[in-house]
């Protein structure tokens, strides 16, 4: 009998010119929790999607349970109990979480679909392993980690005992992380196998019983989790070191730039409509907001740069009133934007890189002569950008959509940040990219900050906010709860305030 | 006006309500041919053309076959050929559906124009006693009931199947696996896929089954809603129907409902047109009905959005 349940030996996958997989292991015992990790574009997602039969493997052999798997597809791979965990779900947002669920395997009764006998078994599971979701509710109705959770009791129903995650957390609160981990632990202890792909190191070695480390598409080796270190898995994966901490200078904060008078901002989802709040930025500092996603973060951001309507108060930029204004309006009058999604509103993905990088300054010269496009102004500046930024590839001219997370945030960063405006607003700016990628936009933030801009700074992940920012504001639906310096904020004061406690910052942190 | 007035039992009686589902059903055939795509998220515009070779189809099989029911056979096939013809440029080939749609109308009016001159010998339109018309159903003891004999006697085939066909494909969209799968497939095919779901087989079906209606559709409107064939005979119910499958979000009864409209504001028009309103308003009032309606829920619509995002008014 074969230990491995999963077995992948030398596998290659090129999309056209690309090399996704050069080289790629990975195998995966009965009732463990394999780690695969890797920068992004490192070919690890590419590497479960070719398990799950999404794409037919070039080169390679790929054995499930024994058996040499000569085509894939997700049917058979869901026959052979490999389910999968996308990172972007695939849930169908007008269709209910259970019709959902039972998507392609419907228990039938005579002509109909016999939601009775479904939402027995889905209850079933939701016991079994504390998955708490409303199955009447319509996807587009339900929140992140539910949704996560609606995907692993998908893959359950199908049968899976193998189940990939594709960055499962990269989309999650530090307390819908904790609640996943919990679920996987149990799952785990059904005797199910697990394969977690992130590049989050503190996850992978606080779930991992195994790691495999993936580098620009080859295998650099598996590691048992108890054999190594962040530090350890760090030089695996990018081959060097890194340093994320940035030495903080506060002394040159200037000018207020950015002022917000009691504003009121409307959403869809009631926890987010901001109900009066005032802050500001000033110029040489960088104000980091934290609070749980869907707490008025994105309204508060759309409404700065004239995405959203404002219903009440004054949005102050540069000494100019641009409440309500055009974004257009907004960015001449000293606005940059990173916003949270490259994919929707960061980049158009269909256009090449040097489009993207010139779209938000067209009518500029050197980008144009006349009425005309200048293709040297374009190419030179492109070319400038690819090299200060390391956007990989390097051929400016290649659509945006051959580019890796990290690659194609480099591109939003490099465009956002050269134009020099007074205010720069970065929402998410490091959101499902790699760690090389994350130092970079990083420290691009830090220069912009040191080169006299007020930075806005919105994540969800404490960690950047702590050591990015000068200023910290906490804010918990649509409210401020608190403010405090950097210097002052820490896990614990910042996470009671992120959940709605008191507004004050100290008695937090002797509560805890 | 005043005659409008002094007849106005004359113009809203109860014959109003058969009128108004006889000029709909046309229109309802279409709009549930343009339903079953737009679920799978084709925006079936080629529905006009494949109506109109429909009921031509229909017209010359009825003609030389002597058999009505071959002629909505023949014409149900004629239009499942265009529509796995616009199947395959759009799945297959990956072109604009719109383009290929807009292609199949101008064809379908050139070809049937065509052949109606080479077959008849007739140019515009053809009519004779030897094409075989869709029966009436005469229930011999509504004759004697006054209102529901008046409501529900001698309706023609077809328009019972309407009926049948608009709480079947409900049946068919909401409540069985089949409809799930279309509907995600639609939605978001690459969940569909990742569910083991072959999603452009279920589009191939769905235009299939589209092709088939959209068939019945014309042969309806050349052998029970009429007993010939004239140029360009759809008249843009196609596209009306199309229109009334937006208004009712490609659910079989709102669209069936939005189609009554158009037959509504079609039956009182030409019974307006006999007391002295112009015929060119009279021939406006579905399309202004449409602008309307659409017009009106969306307004609705957008302004309820509008309050329950507000952040001044609701929650605390």
């Amino acid at each position: 009998m074969n230990e491995y349940v999963v077995e992948m030996k030398g596998i290659v996958k090129n999309f056209g010119q690309v090399q996704a997989v050069k080289h790629g292991e990975f195998n995966l015992r009965k009732g463990e929790i394999h780690s695969l990790i890797g920068e992004n574009g490192a070919g690890k997602s590419t590497m479960m999607k070719l398990l799950y039969g999404m794409y037919p493997i070039d080169e390679g052999e790929i054995t499930v349970k024994g058996e040499a798997m000569k085509t894939l597809s997700p049917k058979i791979a869901i026959e052979h109990g490999i389910g999968m965990v996308h990172q972007e779900f695939m849930l169908v947002n007008e269709l209910t979480v259970l019709e959902n669920i039972i998507l392609g395997f419907e228990p039938k009764k005579g002509l109909t679909i016999d939601f009775d006998k479904a939402r027995k078994d889905v209850e079933q599971y939701i016991n079994q392993y504390n998955m708490e979701v409303q199955l009447d509710k319509k996807v587009s109705q339900i929140s992140v980690g539910e949704a996560q959770r609606v995907e692993i009791i998908k893959t359950l129903m199908r049968g899976a005992d193998i189940i990939i995650l594709d960055e499962p957390t990269a989309v999650l609160t530090p307390q819908e992380a904790r609640r996943l981990f919990e679920i996987l632990n149990n799952l785990k202890q059904d005797g199910k196998s697990l394969v977690f792909i992130s590049h989050k190191l503190n996850e992978v070695m606080e779930i991992s019983d195994r790691i495999s480390v993936m580098r620009q598409g080859g295998y650099m080796g598996t590691v048992n989790k108890d054999e190594t270190s962040p530090l350890d898995l760090t030089k695996r994966m990018i081959g060097r070191e890194v340093f994320l901490n940035i030495d903080k200078d506060y002394s040159k904060a200037g000018e207020t730039i950015l002022k917000i008078e009691d504003v009121w901002i409307p959403s869809q989802k009631e926890t987010s409509k901001i109900r009066g709040m005032s802050l500001h930025v000033r110029e040489g500092e960088i104000v980091g907001i934290a609070g749980i996603d869907g707490n008025g973060q994105s309204e508060l951001v759309e409404a700065i740069t004239g995405l959203r309507r404002v219903e009440k108060g004054r949005i102050i930029l540069n000494g100019e009133d641009i409440t309500n204004k055009s974004p257009r309006r907004i960015r001449n009058s000293g606005l940059a934007h990173i916003p949270e999604d490259r994919n929707t509103r960061g980049l158009n993905r269909s256009m090449s890189i040097e489009e993207n990088l010139v779209a938000v300054r067209l009518d500029e010269a050197p980008f144009t002569k006349g009425i005309l496009l200048s293709r040297e102004g374009q190419d030179a500046y492109s070319k400038d950008m690819v090299e200060q930024f390391d956007i990989r590839p390097t051929d400016y001219h290649l659509p945006t959509s051959s580019l890796s997370g990290g690659n194609a945030q480099k591109v939003v960063v490099a465009r956002e940040v050269s134009m020099k405006k007074k205010l720069l607003v970065a929402s998410q700016p490091t959101r499902g990219v790699d760690i090389g990628a994350i130092e970079l936009i990083r420290n691009t933030l830090e220069k912009a900050k040191k080169e006299g801009a007020g930075v806005l700074l919105v994540s969800a992940e404490l960690e950047e906010i702590i050591s990015l920012s000068d200023r910290i504001i906490v804010i918990h639906e649509g409210r401020i709860t608190g403010e405090m310096m950097a210097s002052e904020a820490n896990e614990n004061n910042l996470g009671l305030l992120m959940m709605g406690g008191s507004d004050a910052g100290k008695d937090g942190e002797k509560a805890v | 006006m005043n005659a409008i007035l002094e007849n106005f039992d004359k113009i809203f009686n109860v014959s109003l309500v058969y009128a108004t589902f006889r000029s709909a059903t046309p229109i309802i055939f279409a709009a549930l041919c343009a339903a079953i795509t737009q679920q799978a998220n084709i925006l079936n515009i080629g529905t006009e053309g494949i109506m109109l070779v429909g009921a031509f189809t229909a017209v010359t099989v009825s003609y030389f076959s002597g058999s009505w029911f071959l002629g909505i056979v023949a014409a149900m096939i004629a239009g499942a050929i265009i529509s796995m013809i616009m199947a395959v440029g759009h799945i297959r080939y990956n072109s604009e559906i719109c383009a290929i749609g807009m292609g199949i109308n101008m064809l379908a009016l050139a070809i049937t124009k065509f052949l109606v001159k080479a077959i008849f010998n007739s140019t515009g339109s053809f009519s004779s006693p030897d094409i075989k018309a869709i029966p009436r159903v005469n229930l011999a003891f509504l004759d004697s009931i006054p209102v529901l004999g008046e409501l529900f006697n001698d309706w023609c085939v077809t328009e019972w199947f309407a009926i049948i066909l608009i709480i079947f494909l409900q049946f068919l969209f909401y409540k069985t696996v089949w409809g799930l799968r279309l509907r995600a497939v639609g939605q978001f095919p690459e969940a569909a896929k990742t569910a083991g779901i072959r999603v452009n087989s279920v589009k191939y079906q769905a235009m299939l089954i589209s092709g088939l209606i959209g068939g019945l559709a014309g042969a309806h409107l050349s052998l029970g809603y009429s007993t010939q064939f004239i140029e360009n005979m759809t008249n843009n119910r196609g596209f009306m129907g199309v229109a009334a499958m937006y208004f009712g979000g490609a659910n079989p009864v709102f669209t069936a409902l939005g189609c009554l409209l158009f037959g509504f504001s079609d039956s009182i028009g030409a019974r307006l047109q006999a007391y002295g309103i112009p015929s060119q308003f009279v021939l406006m009032m579905p399309y202004i009905v449409t602008v309307a309606v659409l017009s009106i829920s969306m307004v609705a619509k957008l302004s309820a959005g509008r309050k329950r995002e507000s952040a001044l008014h609701s929650g605390n």
